[in-house]
């Protein structure tokens, strides 16, 4: 803000240069236009400055015009009427011209603290929204405690039941009791192969819960090396051996690929998730195609493709979600797992500044999944 | 009993596995389901004396099993529940289903049950009017009297259907709403608490040690097993 005195000067330096410019031409106009370019400098004067600077410039003004431009010029005529005109003329022009300024200026700060009021309230609203989304993910992660529970409920459950079934059935053979179990040789060792299956689900499902905690720890920071994708991917195929047998699988990996900062482990589960509900959910003989390449940005991007069942349109994004499985009844739940899978996939590619979705496989039939891990600057240190 | 046969109904392969293997070691003949579909269609072609069947199978579960077997069935139904299906296991229980045995479950504790259930199917009361002599209790339908180890005991009207209602299904799990609309009709079968009250009276009555009884056992949250 200026100094206040700053308006009175201003005032008086306008009526000054006015003084100036008009001098020479005094001698060819007459007074009115004159008067008009004083009443401009007050006019200025009092828009900008207020009423007061304006008063003392409409003084200085009348001052001035009957000094140096009312004959005779050199001599104060107080009682011309022309002077009295001007001086009237002058004070109204500063008064009226001084409040509009001012109104204009409060209504200016006014606009100014309405603007502040919508500011602060608009910072408020976001800091109400904030709250509500941390509310929000509060509940959902109630909700995902709850869904956990379920899960580990229908699912830990279920191996643990058909242990238990089993050793209580060979324990009751040896027990004795009335009416006693009759087992023969292969039912005996049906049944310990059913423990030693269920165990390793069992084992299985704690597993993957751990990598799942990993995820939501961020331990995957720390693990990536620079790496090969078509390693990562022949490890995974590898170690998928045992579930692939029953259909054939193609590899497409484009030639020249990048290597990419990433951690070989966690891809190579993503892959292994991927591979196991292809081979979960499409009919046996069916191929099974596997892609890696670029996409269009440069990101390096793999792709799982059946020719399986497919998933609902409605489903393609839920599929992602922690627990999540479809309920559908003509989807298969036999041997699905704990609904952990694509969660934990997601996750890794996720950690890896990636995406991962689902869509048809190209010709309709089936699911495709691909995700990406988009390519970092490589480091001179490596 | 031996030679019975046993439908059971489970997604899981692993469980009608076992099941089938330790049902069969006892000399029951076992078909098996993967949903309530596949039972239903196996249920009407080999007419099974006893089902055993999960509640949550994909397509038709096992509610929806219950309530399509007991419009054409009074074979015993045995229901496999998890502990948080609760509310849909007393909705077996009250569509008709005999009993349930939640997971994980001993074999030697659901050979028990098939027992009890099998046992109960060949006993079923033909005249409603002959004597019940069962365990410790004899009841006159006639004159509406009660002997308890031999000593007649006096019972109210309602005390009197209740103890006959237990008589009739024994060792079987009766929920509250089933008890509830078989004695007092449909539209008390939400109130839990006439129940407890009735339940209190009979057994003063009938048990020996009526805070530790013997005969009406509390089954929580679900409802009232009698052993007679």
């Amino acid at each position: 803000m200026r100094s206040d005195r700053f308006g009175y000067w201003v005032g008086l330096a306008g009526v000054g240069l006015a003084v100036l410019a008009l001098l020479p031409l005094r001698s060819y106009v007459n007074s009115t236009p004159i008067a008009l370019t004083f009443l401009l400098v007050v006019l200025f004067t009092a828009v900008h400055y207020g009423r007061s600077p304006a008063i003392v410039a409409s003084l200085a003004s009348v001052f001035c015009f009957n000094l140096f431009f009312l004959l005779p010029y050199r001599t104060l005529r107080i009682a011309d009427p022309q002077n009295w005109i001007a001086l009237a003329a002058f004070l109204l022009t500063s008064l009226i011209a001084g409040r509009l300024s001012l109104r204009e200026k409060r209504r200016a700060e006014e606009a100014e603290t309405s603007k502040l009021e919508i500011e602060r309230l608009y910072a408020e609203l976001q800091a109400a929204f904030a709250k509500a989304s941390e509310a929000e993910a509060i509940k959902q992660s109630e909700k995902l405690k709850s869904a956990l529970l379920d899960a580990v409920t229908h699912d830990l459950r279920t191996p643990l039941t058909s242990v238990k079934a089993a050793v209580t059935t060979l324990l009751a053979e040896n027990g004795g009791r009335e009416p006693s179990v009759n087992l023969d040789e292969e039912g005996r060792h049906e049944m310990l192969e059913i423990i030693d299956a269920e165990i390793d689900r069992l084992n299985r499902i704690v597993e993957g819960l751990i990598e799942m905690a990993k995820i939501e720890a961020g331990a995957m920071e720390s693990n990536r090396t620079w790496s090969h994708i078509d390693e990562i991917v022949s490890i995974a195929l590898a170690r998928a051996a045992s579930i692939t047998s029953d259909h054939p699988v193609r590899l497409e990996i484009e030639s020249d690929l990048p290597l990419a900062q990433v951690d070989e482990k966690a891809l190579a589960e993503v892959m292994y998730v991927l591979i196991e509900n292809a081979t979960k959910y499409s009919p046996p003989d069916s191929e099974i195609r596997v892609f890696a390449g670029r996409n269009a940005s440069g990101a390096l991007q793999l792709s799982i493709e059946d020719r399986g069942i497919g998933i609902p349109a409605d489903f393609r994004e839920r599929v992602f979600e922690k627990f999540f499985r479809l309920a559908e009844p003509s989807f298969p739940t036999r041997g699905a797992g704990l609904g952990m899978g694509l969660a934990i996939a997601r996750g890794i590619v996720e950690a890896h500044g990636g995406r991962i979705w689902v869509e048809p496989s190209p010709g309709g039939q089936g699911t495709c999944v691909s995700f990406t891990i988009p390519q970092q600057e490589r480091q001179s240190t490596v | 009993m031996s030679g019975a046969r046993i439908l059971v109904a489970d997604d899981e392969p692993q469980i009608t596995r076992v099941l089938r293997r330790g049902l069969s070691s006892q000399g029951f003949e076992v078909q098996v389901a993967e949903d309530g579909e596949e039972a239903l269609n196996i249920f009407r072609q080999w007419k099974p004396d006893l089902i055993i069947t999960d509640l949550s199978m994909p397509g038709m579960g096992g509610l929806e099993l219950c309530r399509r077997l007991r419009k054409i069935s009074n074979a015993p139904i045995l229901v496999l529940s998890v502990k948080g299906d609760e509310r849909i296991k007393i909705e077996a229980l009250d569509t008709g289903a005999d009993d349930y045995i939640t997971k994980p479950f001993g074999m030697d504790e659901l050979f028990a049950r098939i027992r009890v259930a099998l046992r109960r199917k060949s006993t079923t009361i033909s005249d409603d009017l002959a004597t019940l002599e069962i365990g410790d209790f004899s009841l006159d339908p006639q004159s509406r009297t009660l002997k308890v180890r031999n000593e007649a005991v006096h019972l109210t009207p309602k005390e009197y259907d209740l103890l006959l209602h237990f008589l009739r299904n024994p060792n079987r799990v009766l929920t509250h709403r089933v008890l509830l609309g078989a004695i007092w009709g449909g539209e008390s079968v939400e109130q839990h608490e006439y129940l407890r009250v009735f339940i209190g009276q009979l057994r003063k009555k009938i048990e020996l040690n009526p805070a530790d009884p013997k005969h009406i056992i509390t089954d929580p949250w679900v409802g009232y097993r009698f052993n007679p």
